[in-house]
């Protein structure tokens, strides 16, 4: 009843662990791929980059704010820490890239033949250019979408950014570029001031918002996103409990990616896949059948 | 996070100290708070007591940490993390370095618990060796011999009757820590024995994934404290 197809990707569940969450080791993706429908590695770029200082991650009463700054080992040695998914791994992996051009995104798809899929990050608010600065623009987006699937036979995900005047105009860009399906939405920015120290909290000043202050606009944006495209939707945001995944669902969203709830626990995916069984069984229908049921 | 003041700053030797804040921070012996020493960086760092992080200069913040004048405001995530599990029989703290740290809060924990503890404590020379005013009953090692056993902690311990304690704790650098492991798992005693590790991290709460082991547990919720027959080493 949980069961969904994703892009050809086959999947237990409609639940995908969000990138840059337990993402830089194989060791985590594994554990966590016991329960997951599929997982997304920590965006990786061509070369080995430091992120920011410390902190770099702060969790506040809705959520969490982070700008880590695509810390990465690079594309080479990330392939190498990845390829004990390939034998343990129990669900699909997904390796998520970043790149400042459409070339840069394309060579980076050959180094991870154990990935099943590609998630582009167009969307990390606090990079610079990378994420968010290449991602608000169209013409850029379906550029890059072209040349990373004249690279790859696989499925390809464009990740949107909720930081833009219109996220349908920069999903359709996508589409035309030929992606396989979009996931909305990545963080939104924000920031936090410690009031005794009276300075940011984030060493990078500012970042990004997850967690469930930002369910209902990313809820909004699978919503417009599932009215105005042909693709799939992957809605993330928020996702907490496993209403939320329904939510999401009813809203348009084949599929689901969870972040930040696993602050809460690392078998949150677990609690949340019996809790959705058991209103499955209620309902009598299958999640794949709800998939934009609120729009009828 | 919120903020903590610097009350009292105890220098030890010359690059060590350990820093009392003007607050009890609930917690027990063997977790940890993100510091966040401000123009620095946040670093994750064990409790050497309720109200205290004793740490050693090694790069740019704890550097700074060490110099600290008192009154300075820190910002404080947690105590999170394991704890070690108390006993209120016989104990053997293990410590190498800077190590002691977290085991310093520990020994005064278990003897408060009515525990019998003894605290075998390794450095490079008897100037790194700080706190010993601190332990009720111990043996220390240094490298260089210039006081104690002559060698490691861990070549100390392989003199001792380990099977006669009902609990062993140890914290120090990794290779240390390894050479214990394999002292541990020949004597069979891996299980009676807890391990304090150490990693990169970022988050601090479990999100980041930058303290992964390759066993798949993160240092900062699952650990800092392992039962070490858990550890494939």
């Amino acid at each position: 009843m949980l069961e969904v197809e994703l892009c050809s990707l086959k999947m237990k569940n409609p639940m995908m662990l969000a990138s840059g969450i337990l993402g830089s080791h194989a060791s985590s993706l594994i554990r966590i791929s016991k329960h997951a429908g599929a997982v997304v590695a920590k965006s990786v770029g061509l070369e080995a980059r430091e992120g920011y200082k410390n902190p770099v991650v702060i969790n506040y009463a809705h959520g969490l704010i982070n700008a880590v700054g695509l810390s990465s080992p690079g594309a080479r040695a990330f392939a190498e820490k990845l390829n004990s998914f390939k034998t343990e791994g129990r669900c699909p992996l997904i390796v998520s890239v970043f790149a400042s051009t459409p070339e840069e995104f394309a060579s980076l798809t050959s180094f991870f033949p154990m990935a099943d899929a590609f998630e582009l990050n167009l969307s990390c608010p606090h990079a610079e250019n990378a994420g968010m600065a290449v991602g608000s623009n169209p013409e850029l987006v379906r550029e890059i979408v072209a040349e990373v699937k004249r690279s790859t036979e696989k499925p390809v995900f464009a990740k949107l950014s909720p930081n833009v005047l219109d996220i349908v105009e920069i999903g359709k860009a996508a589409e035309e570029g030929g992606v396989d399906a979009v996931v909305a939405v990545n963080t939104v920015r924000g920031m936090s001031i410690d009031i005794t120290s009276r300075k940011p909290k984030l060493s990078n000043i500012s970042g990004g918002v997850s967690g469930e202050a930002i369910k209902p606009i990313a809820l909004k944006c699978v919503w417009d996103l599932y009215k105005e495209l042909e693709i799939p939707v992957i809605g993330v945001g928020g996702i907490t409990t496993w209403k939320d995944v329904v939510e999401f669902i009813l809203a348009g969203a084949t599929a689901v990616q969870i972040g930040s709830a696993l602050f809460y626990s690392y078998r949150m995916l677990y609690s949340l896949m019996e809790s959705l069984r058991a209103y499955t069984r209620q309902t009598g229908e299958s999640l794949a059948e709800l998939v934009g049921k609120a729009h009828e | 996070m919120y903020c903590v003041k610097v009350e009292k700053v105890v220098r030890h030797n010359k690059d060590t100290a350990t820093l009392i804040f003007d607050s009890i921070l609930p917690s027990y012996p063997g977790q940890f708070v993100m510091l966040n020493l401000f123009g620095y960086e946040e670093i994750p760092l064990s409790l050497s007591s309720p109200r205290s992080i004793t740490v050693k200069a090694v790069g740019e913040t704890t550097k700074a940490l060490v110099n600290v004048n008192p009154g300075a405001i820190v910002g404080i995530k947690g105590p999170s993390g394991n704890p070690f599990t108390p006993t209120d029989t016989k104990a053997l703290l293990v410590a190498g370095g800077i190590g002691i740290a977290p085991l310093l809060y520990l020994h005064d924990y278990l003897i408060a618990e009515g525990a019998n503890v003894h605290v075998l404590y390794g450095a490079r020379t008897a100037d790194e060796l700080v706190c010993l005013e601190r332990l009720k009953s111990y043996e220390v090692a240094t490298d260089d011999g210039s006081k104690g056993f002559y060698g490691s902690v861990v070549e100390l311990a392989e003199l001792k009757p380990l099977r006669k304690y009902e609990r062993i704790y140890a914290c120090g650098p990794e290779p240390m820590l390894r050479a214990f492991h394999r002292l541990l798992k020949e004597r069979r005693l891996l299980d009676k024995a807890e391990f304090s590790l150490e990693r990169l991290m970022r988050c601090g709460m479990g999100v980041c994934g930058s303290c992964v082991l390759p066993e798949g547990f993160r240092v900062c919720v699952e650990g800092p404290v392992f039962n070490a027959a858990k550890l494939e080493w």
